[in-house]
């Protein structure tokens, strides 16, 4: 059996495109508009996203001794310390130590420090800690671990920014799903009508064709593809237009807008997978229209 | 080569084809005529898959159309060349654009569409007008235009509905003129028609049809005591 390649069914599809230009073209426009809206919120989410990779990376927890914990108990701890899941280092810092960094921290104000006679800072062991430690629960459940450990009067964490960070993260993870669906089954729907619009425009053909033995596929095949360039186009002018945009923005608002993880544009990857999805998108509404037509 | 056996065939619970049987040979020519309504267009209908029998057997080329899944229709189509009353070309394309789709469809190399269309043209004598689309050809033009798509992946039998319907006697004569060539190279022709005048003359294989039935199948003299004096427009008994 004979038949064509790709390059058939794309030679097809941009003859097509040309013979429905301006359909096509408000199609893409309006495409563009939604994919807009999705990168626009996925540079939101993986900004947001680094910043609490940074974040997390930076994060330390601070186990405090209680007094007269002896070396060999305090080795021992150590010891345990390091076997903990997910913590990378166990620093000891003595309390003398502690005591001259809040001195430094505090430079100007050491007024504060007077008067205190002793010094009322304990022996402390700082842990790093990997990044999905970040999640507020994990630390959490860290921290009620080791403070049940012989040896140990208390343990702190930065626990009320990790669970800013990550409740943001949660509203752009889940708004940015929900808007993603939305603009993707309206991308469906642009689509399946500039589709339906072509094959309308094109009945007789595609009756003839049927009649002189042309197979589904041959059929369907330039107008799939028709669907899928319309929105992967669509994609790519929104990507486009969305990274001039970032780059034009005015140094002051980069430095505001810059997390811990710094400000960046959307990696390659993403932006192949935009594409790519903006053409499977543009793929299901040609589906969808071409089959209920033939139907 | 085409073999009907007791083929039905009803809309809304009419009757268009009751128990058809006929056989038709590799290389025949067969008119099929009757009155409006008679049944000849949903029994072409029915050889081209275009319409589903409600009962009966239909061989066509050794495949039992019954068992026919829709994406084997295609394959069967294309060893059929099928002519129209209304020519059904592209009005916005070109005449070599219009033969040229048919090549395509079967998957032809680019590299052979141009000279089988051109061949196709030349056969019916439109070679010469290959650039020009249908709405500057005369109706006889369009008509020798949609032979030559329907001829140009040489398919085995060729069916033709109402060929001269919308043309004037000279076309007509000239479209049947070709139908008999193409026959004489071997493909067999199934024609429906009211034009009793050229069935006559063509002295073929006639099948008169009447109310879904074949009345007659005849290629004898004879059957011109069955057709009624108004040039087989009206019914007639068998």
């Amino acid at each position: 059996m004979r038949g064509y390649g790709p390059l058939f069914y794309l030679i097809e599809a941009l003859r097509g495109l040309r013979a429905n230009g301006l359909v096509n073209l408000l199609a893409v426009g309006t495409i563009s508009m939604a994919m807009l809206i999705v990168g626009f919120f996925l540079l939101v989410f993986l900004n947001l996203q680094s910043a609490v990779h940074a974040v997390g990376e930076r994060l330390a927890v601070s186990v405090y001794l209680k007094e007269g914990v002896t070396p060999q108990e305090r080795d021992f701890l150590a010891g345990r310390l390091k076997t903990e899941p997910g913590v990378r280092r166990v620093t000891f810092v003595p309390r003398d130590e502690a005591l001259a960094t809040l001195r430094k921290e505090l430079k100007g104000q050491e007024a504060l420090l007077e008067g205190l006679g002793e010094n009322p800072l304990p022996d402390a062991y700082e842990l790093s800690v990997d990044e999905n430690l970040s999640d507020p629960a994990r630390m959490d459940a860290l921290a009620r671990r080791v403070e049940k450990y012989f040896g140990v009067e208390e343990v702190s964490y930065g626990k009320e920014s990790v669970e800013v960070l990550n409740k943001l993260l949660r509203l752009v993870t889940y708004g940015g799903m929900t808007l993603a669906v939305l603009l993707g089954v309206s991308v469906i729907f642009i689509i399946s009508n500039s589709v339906r619009l072509a094959l309308y425009s094109r009945r007789q053909e595609i009756e003839l064709m049927q009649w002189i033995g042309a197979t589904r596929g041959f059929i369907t095949g330039p107008f799939l593809a028709e669907g899928m360039i319309v929105s992967a186009g669509g994609t790519a002018i929104a990507l486009a237009v969305l990274a001039a945009l970032f780059h034009a923005l005015p140094r002051e608002a980069v430095l505001f807008l810059s997390g811990p993880g710094g400000l960046s544009f959307l990696p390659v990857w993403v932006i192949a997978y935009l594409v790519g999805g903006g053409a499977v998108l543009g793929l299901l509404g040609g589906f969808f229209s071409v089959n209920k037509f033939l139907e | 080569m085409i073999h009907l056996y007791r083929v039905s065939k009803s809309y809304e619970g009419i009757p268009a084809l009751r128990e058809i049987t006929l056989n038709v040979d590799k290389g025949e020519f067969v008119f099929v005529t009757g009155a409006s309504g008679a049944g000849k267009t949903t029994l072409l209908k029915i050889l081209f898959c275009a319409e589903r029998a409600d009962e009966g057997q239909i061989i066509i080329q050794g495949m039992n159309t019954f068992r026919l899944s829709p994406s084997s229709i295609p394959y069967l189509r294309r060893n059929m060349g099928f002519v129209f009353q209304d020519y059904k070309l592209l009005q916005h394309k070109t005449v070599y654009e219009n033969i040229a789709l048919a090549l395509k469809v079967v998957g032809t190399p680019y590299g052979e569409i141009e000279r089988r269309a051109l061949t196709a043209l030349k056969r019916v004598g439109m070679d010469n007008k290959d650039h020009l689309t249908p709405p500057k050809l005369s109706g006889g033009e369009q008509q020798r235009v949609a032979i030559a798509r329907a001829l140009v992946n040489e398919p085995q039998i060729l069916l033709a509905d109402e060929p001269t319907g919308n043309l004037d006697p000279q076309s007509g004569q000239d479209v049947f003129r070709l139908f008999k060539e193409i026959n004489l190279k071997g493909t067999s022709v199934i024609v429906a028609t009211h034009d009793w005048e050229t069935v006559r003359k063509m002295q073929r294989r006639i099948v008169v049809m009447e109310r879904g039935r074949i009345t007659t199948d005849s290629k004898d003299q004879a059957l011109e005591r069955t057709v009624p004096a108004n040039n087989g427009r009206g019914a007639s008994k068998p």
